[in-house]
């Protein structure tokens, strides 16, 4: 994350991150070395130079200073100095402030209608709407994204319908992500190249690089498309995480891999995470073309992940972009995020750098933007919002056999036919009889008929 | 229960001083002619997994193969020998050893439509990468509403080898048995190997593979109809490789072989064992099992595995919940591995597992 003070330097910024700053406690070694090099000897196996001095190196950067955070505009949507904007057009960008301004309206009905106990959870995007939004209008619409779970944005860009998304937290019968077999927020579309969200965290990244070879290995594919695979920084921690990146850069497959770094791991504050120069640094070590961005910057994030996009196709290689930004919402609906940070000082994030406003600044400057259609937008964006909400309350469940269906594809074994049949002859026998279990099937497709047969 | 199995297990280490010439050498499995009709070729068990992933690899351009050292090293038990120069390191895939990275790669690549065989070089080391099988393979096509098949064969050597102690002798039929959503093989002949391997390759699920590596280098007869490259079992159906009347043995793996060695030697007693080769774990084939005990009244699981909330155990506990309870002369009886991590020694690893001279005892 940012710090305020570095938000209206004008100046290419150095990085500075609160994260970041238990590393900057102990000074970085520098790779560089003094000592005489004797380049023509070589170890077995290594290309290694031969040196004199024992040095020792904690950086990944010449001068041993933090990786640089790379950004377009400053807190005020003006351009830094020496940047380039990337070419984007009024209508994509009008597009994607849209999408920025969807995000939050969708989250805070369905936050709400969470705690009205009308679905069992949610998860927001809040502060993140630049990293999510900016990287999505990046990728080509056909690009497979695997995704964590705080990346409904890059569904809503790629016109996943907000009656999709209400059917798939509501889990009715319309849900095309999972039947309603799936937790909110685990979306799953491959009409949209999404794959489907797993709770178990960060098992998506080696399968990104699985996903990446697939893609490879197509020859209407190839050389088109990538595999983009988004993870928090915590997310990191995790084995899978190195053992994904070490798979993507060995094979080696067309992986874009997104860090989105928003400080917390749930509670846990990302300078507890890890010791290091963040997720950046460990690209290097496996060998994969990196990049630090500022992922409340969603110029700088359209930018850098098309240039990674660029990078992964030409070398058929993984490409790292870790996205800094601030979490401000709370984890999850079964989270206070105040329990662990001072309400001020997602207060203060939310006011100093606003990542749309940001935007909305910069949109403003060129005239493509104005208040009355920041008005009119968030008004039609609520209404349309409000109008799903309102009509996935009322559709009905899948049918109650739904619940048996899937478990394996092709011809059904035993066990899920025998538990189907037992499961009818119950209804049989007490469906239209018992209180509890009448009112409760009046909730299914069918009310239950598919097992009970029609009266 | 207990009381029944200890009496086994100490029964067998009692029993042991008194037969020393009782327990073949491992490497020395006899090759087993006995139920083949004659003029057939014979394959040994390695020879007939690479052949099923040759003739499935040349059958569909998706099926590729990955795992440590699988490519130019041939497998560490050889049993992909050959494929990478068939058909290039596209196709035969050396990955570093990362179990959870290399699962997760074919479980992406079956979610994104390759038909990937991922080897793990033993199943205890795919305890690294379970998450990827148990969540992931297992679970994204019901959660996905059906939407995303994920059609990979893992598979490897499982249970008990020969002098690699606890870590590397787990049988984990029974763990990855309780999970709805996998298939799970247990293959134990040639034949077996060839046609359920094919068959796991071409289900639309992901399918568990357990191989045995004491069995790699055991010959067995293969059919005219196993040699064609269109030979396919049905995973989820046991084999009657023994027919009798008076006790019903069921086994998988290496286990058969142990069983039908002691129906032979009850056989000279006069006793008619059936003998049943489960083949597949999951789908299990209770009907077949249901239907011997229904003629013998009498039934004795025999595995590799441990003995508490295993495949005997699940067996007997669909047993008495079936009508076969009602045909049953005896309790069922569960000959399984020692309830301890598999000892190093020899002597005792030996008596850790059930061998033939302790079946044809206990029956």
């Amino acid at each position: 994350m940012i710090r305020p003070a570095t938000l209206h330097r004008l100046a290419y910024p150095r990085v500075s991150s609160n994260s970041l700053a238990r590393c900057r406690a102990i000074p970085k070694r520098a790779l560089s070395s003094t000592s005489p090099t004797y380049l023509n000897e070589h170890l077995p196996k290594s290309t290694s130079p031969i040196v004199s001095n024992p040095h020792f190196f904690n950086s990944v950067t010449p001068d041993g200073s933090g990786i640089p955070t790379y950004r377009v505009l400053d807190g005020s949507g003006k351009v830094l100095e020496g940047a380039e904007v990337p070419e984007v057009s009024e209508e994509m960008a009008v597009k994607m402030y849209e999408n920025m301004l969807l995000l939050p309206t969708l989250d805070n009905v369905l936050y709400n209608v969470q705690r009205q106990g009308k679905i069992s959870f949610y998860m927001t995007s809040h502060g993140e709407e630049a990293t999510i939004i900016g990287s999505a209008a990046a990728l080509d619409n056909q690009d497979e994204v695997l995704g964590q779970y705080r990346e409904m944005g890059v569904l809503l860009w790629r016109g996943f319908t907000l009656d999709n998304v209400m059917a798939q937290c509501f889990g009715t019968e319309e849900d095309i992500s999972g039947k309603g077999r799936q937790m909110p927020v685990h979306f799953g579309s491959p009409a949209h190249h999404f794959h489907t969200i797993s709770s178990p965290l960060a098992t998506q990244i080696p399968q990104a690089a699985g996903v990446a070879y697939a893609l490879k290995r197509d020859p209407e594919r190839r050389g088109k498309n990538v595999a983009a695979c988004y993870f928090g920084e915590g997310a990191a921690s995790e084995g899978d995480f190195h053992a994904g990146l070490l798979l993507a850069s060995t094979l080696p497959s067309p992986t874009v891999f997104i860090a989105r770094n928003n400080g917390f791991a749930i509670s846990t504050p990302s300078s507890e995470q890890f010791f290091g120069d963040g997720i950046a640094a460990r690209g290097p070590g496996y060998g994969i073309h990196t990049i630090r961005v500022d992922g409340n910057d969603i110029l700088a994030v359209l930018d850098a992940t098309r240039k990674a996009r660029e990078l992964s196709l030409r070398d058929g290689r993984a490409t790292l972009i870790e996205c800094m930004s601030y979490r401000v919402g709370h984890h999850s609906t079964s989270d206070d995020s105040f329990a662990y940070r001072p309400r001020s000082e997602v207060e203060d994030r939310k006011r100093i750098d606003n990542p749309t406003l940001r935007f909305r600044l910069w949109l403003e400057g060129r005239g493509w933007w104005s208040e009355e259609k920041e008005k009119e937008c968030k008004e039609r964006l609520k209404r349309d919002v409000m109008k799903s909400f309102k009509r996935a309350e009322g559709v009905k469940r899948c049918e109650v056999g739904e619940l048996f269906g899937d478990v394996y594809a092709g011809e059904e074994p035993w066990m899920q036919r025998e538990q189907r049949a037992e499961l009818a002859s119950l209804l049989r026998k007490y469906g239209k009889v018992w209180g509890p279990w009448k009112k409760e099937l009046g909730k299914f497709r069918n009310e239950g008929e598919d097992l009970m047969g029609k009266a | 229960m207990n009381s029944r199995l200890l009496l086994s297990r100490f029964g067998a280490s009692l029993s042991a001083a008194r037969r020393p010439a009782a327990r073949l050498p491992r490497h020395a499995l006899p090759a087993i002619r006995r139920y083949a009709t004659s003029e057939q070729h014979t394959m040994t068990v390695r020879e007939a997994l690479n052949l099923a992933m040759e003739e499935e690899m040349t059958r569909d351009e998706n099926v590729f193969i990955l795992g440590e050292e699988v490519a130019r090293y041939n497998g560490a038990y050889k049993v992909t020998k050959g494929l990478m120069d068939k058909f290039g390191e596209k196709r035969v895939v050396d990955t570093p050893i990362t179990e959870m990275g290399f699962a997760g790669i074919a479980v992406g690549a079956a979610f994104q439509g390759l038909r990937p065989i991922c080897e793990f070089m033993t199943f205890n080391f795919a305890m690294q990468a379970i998450d990827q099988i148990v969540n992931s393979a297992g679970k994204t096509y019901y959660m996905s509403g059906g939407n995303v098949p994920c059609p990979v064969v893992f598979r490897g050597p499982n249970g008990a080898a020969s002098g690699v102690a606890a870590q590397h002798s787990h049988d984990y039929a029974a763990w990855y048995g309780s999970i709805p959503g996998l298939k799970v093989v247990s293959p134990w002949s040639a034949e077996d190997c060839k046609g359920l391997l094919k068959s796991a390759i071409r289900d639309p699920n992901p399918v568990v593979f357990l191989e045995n590596e004491m069995l790699y280098g055991v010959s067995f007869p293969m059919s005219q109809e196993a040699m064609s490259a269109d030979f396919l079992l049905p995973i989820g159906k046991a084999k009657v490789e023994k027919e009798g009347s008076d006790v019903t043995i069921v086994a998988h793996s290496k286990m058969v072989t142990h069983s039908l060695e002691a129906a032979e030697e009850l056989a000279k007693e006069g006793i008619k064992a059936e003998v049943i080769n489960l083949r597949s774990i999951r789908p299990l084939d209770i009907d077949t099992i249901i239907k011997s005990v229904k003629k013998t009244n009498r039934l004795v699981v025999v595995e590799g595995g441990f003995p508490m909330f295993g495949v005997g155990s699940e067996i007997c506990a669909q047993i008495v919940e079936s009508e076969a309870f009602d045909y049953l002369d005896a309790p069922v009886e569960r000959v399984t591995g020692a309830d301890v991590p598999t000892p190093y020694a020899t002597n005792l690893e030996t008596l850790a597992f059930p061998d033939t001279p302790l079946i044809t005892k206990i029956l």
